[in-house]
């Protein structure tokens, strides 16, 4: 999908195709893979969380606060790569 | 991504219906080619460059973006005179293991110092251009990424440059 067709999307509101768009990206251009890898990252978070570790909860809220929007956008998609990374199951070798 | 007009020029037929179905609205038409520049000294003469979307860049380097949504425009610099161990892939949209155990099947440096050595080619110039092929936006990547490397390419002073996908 290129921009334009995004950017389109967004204008009208359709957000099925920006939906598909997140998955198509997240899945290497397999959508069904890529709503796995959503879910597959949103489970890596939270087994990180069921002990209640300690976490920088000041390091969260002041980098919510003073950071842009765009920059924290950026940030989820990296984070999204990263659990899915620490749940071993990495399926982004161009395989699919 | 770019459609050639003419069908009877695509290597695989059908490839661009394949694209088009997985990632809709990725199609663009373009009538406004560059034709090829002739050759206009011998290869052996000639100094080469190689330019790649296989996401290769020095170790040590800003890695590409590879999970930005929208793509990486920027592009890396690699010596030409470097050696594989002192580079790295970051690149998530194509097969790495073949090219993580030996970097020469999809940016074959070592090739191309050897063809330089036995002076198949001329030389090589000091830097070949590595970029990842994940782009959302052509226009960017034709008025931006294309355009600088063009410009780098050009200052390095080549001869020859052999593009190539991974």
């Amino acid at each position: 999908m290129s921009l334009q067709y995004l950017k389109e999307a967004v204008a009208v509101g359709d957000t099925e195709k920006l939906i598909r768009y997140v998955r198509l990206h997240l899945g290497d251009g397999n959508e069904a893979a890529g709503r796995k890898e959503i879910d597959k990252a949103w489970v890596e978070a939270l087994k990180l969380l069921l002990d209640v570790p300690e976490t920088d909860r000041e390091f969260i809220l002041k980098t919510l606060a003073e950071r842009d929007a765009a920059t924290l956008a950026h940030l989820f998609f990296h984070l999204h790569f990263y659990l899915v990374q620490r749940s071993g199951e990495w399926i982004h070798d161009g395989t699919l | 991504m770019t459609a050639h007009s003419d069908e009877t020029k695509q290597l695989r037929p059908g490839l661009w219906e394949t694209v088009n179905e997985r990632y809709p609205g990725s199609m663009i038409t373009k009538d406004d080619f560059v034709p090829l520049a002739p050759l206009r000294k011998p290869l052996s003469e000639s100094r080469l460059t190689f330019v790649s979307s296989a996401g290769v860049q020095p170790k040590g380097t800003m890695p590409f973006d590879v999970v930005h949504p929208v793509g990486d425009y920027s592009f890396r610099r690699v010596p030409s005179t470097s050696n594989p161990s002192d580079l790295e892939i970051h690149q998530i949209k194509y097969p790495t293991h073949g090219a993580v155990n030996d970097l020469n099947v999809i940016f074959p440096i070592e090739r191309w110092q050897e063809l330089a050595a036995e002076s198949v080619i001329g030389g090589l110039t000091p830097n070949f251009f590595s970029f990842i092929g994940y782009n959302m936006d052509p226009e960017r990547l034709e008025r931006t990424l294309a355009e600088d490397i063009a410009e780098a390419v050009v200052a390095d002073g080549a001869d020859v440059a052999l593009l190539a996908p991974a």
